[in-house]
């Protein structure tokens, strides 16, 4: 997947240097969707989906009589 | 006035794509000499970088147009997301999780990507409001101004020949599966 995301965009910039640009603009529009794709399936864990639970941000629940 | 102000465009455009391609060489020095191979996402925020200058070098080559620069930004857009995430995923040294490679006066690279995307987004918004948008850059030509087209084919070329040299890296890097930063993959 990484090496289909470069290859578009060395193909949009070489289309670009060739004055080919409708090449060019459509190859980095594909480069970027692929890398946002390819960037969402790097984030996302099994476990935690796309969240972050190794950063707090509320504070703990306050004991209770029992505890 | 009008021919002044194009000066100034495309002169900003020179800049920020030469600094473009000063960071990307960098990056790529710091993996060929220094031997840390790029993570995912490191690679992810090179790509942003490489949209980034697509967007410059667009208006540098040909008629200039408000899309290019569209671009430029959205590319910079993603950068900041990219290295947001990356930098939030290593921000608490957890088993597995850890800033990669090596602090540059003293911030890691995902931290560096943080700064460097606001540095895009904020000279785009410098240069608009400065100079405004694109209407003064009507039926102007890069032919007009002949340094400033040599330095665009020379930068262009340069920023290509990156691109070449990344994409046969991550071919060597990731093979076609996923990157590691253990090793080459395609090599012994």
């Amino acid at each position: 997947m990484m090496v289909a995301v470069f290859a578009a965009m060395t193909l949009a910039l070489a289309a670009l240097w060739l004055e080919r640009r409708t090449l060019a603009v459509a190859a980095v529009v594909t480069s970027l969707a692929l890398g946002a794709g390819l960037f969402l399936w790097e984030i996302w864990s099994p476990e935690t989906g796309f969240r972050m639970p190794w950063i707090q941000t509320r504070l703990d629940a306050p004991a209770t009589a029992e505890a | 006035m009008r021919h002044g102000l194009a000066g100034a465009t495309y002169a900003f455009g020179l800049a920020a794509l030469a600094a473009v391609a000063a960071i990307l060489t960098a990056a790529m020095a710091i993996q060929y000499v220094g031997g840390e191979l790029p993570c995912p996402l490191c690679l992810l925020e090179r790509l942003a970088l490489f949209g980034a200058a697509f967007g410059l070098l667009a208006n540098l080559r040909g008629p200039y147009s408000a899309r290019f620069t569209g671009l430029c930004l959205g590319f910079a857009l993603f950068l900041l997301i990219v290295s947001t995430r990356q930098t939030l995923l290593d921000i608490y040294p957890r088993p597995g999780h850890a800033y990669v490679g090596r602090a540059v006066f003293g911030l890691h690279m995902p931290v560096w990507s943080v700064l460097i995307a606001l540095a895009l987004l904020a000279a785009n918004a410098a240069k608009l409001a400065i100079l405004g948008g694109d209407a003064h850059m009507q039926g102007v030509r890069p032919a007009d101004f002949p340094l400033v087209r040599r330095a665009a084919a020379a930068l262009g070329l340069y920023v290509l020949g990156l691109c070449v040299i990344n994409l046969v890296s991550v071919v060597v890097q990731c093979g076609l599966g996923q990157c590691h930063t253990t090793g080459y993959a395609l090599l012994p």
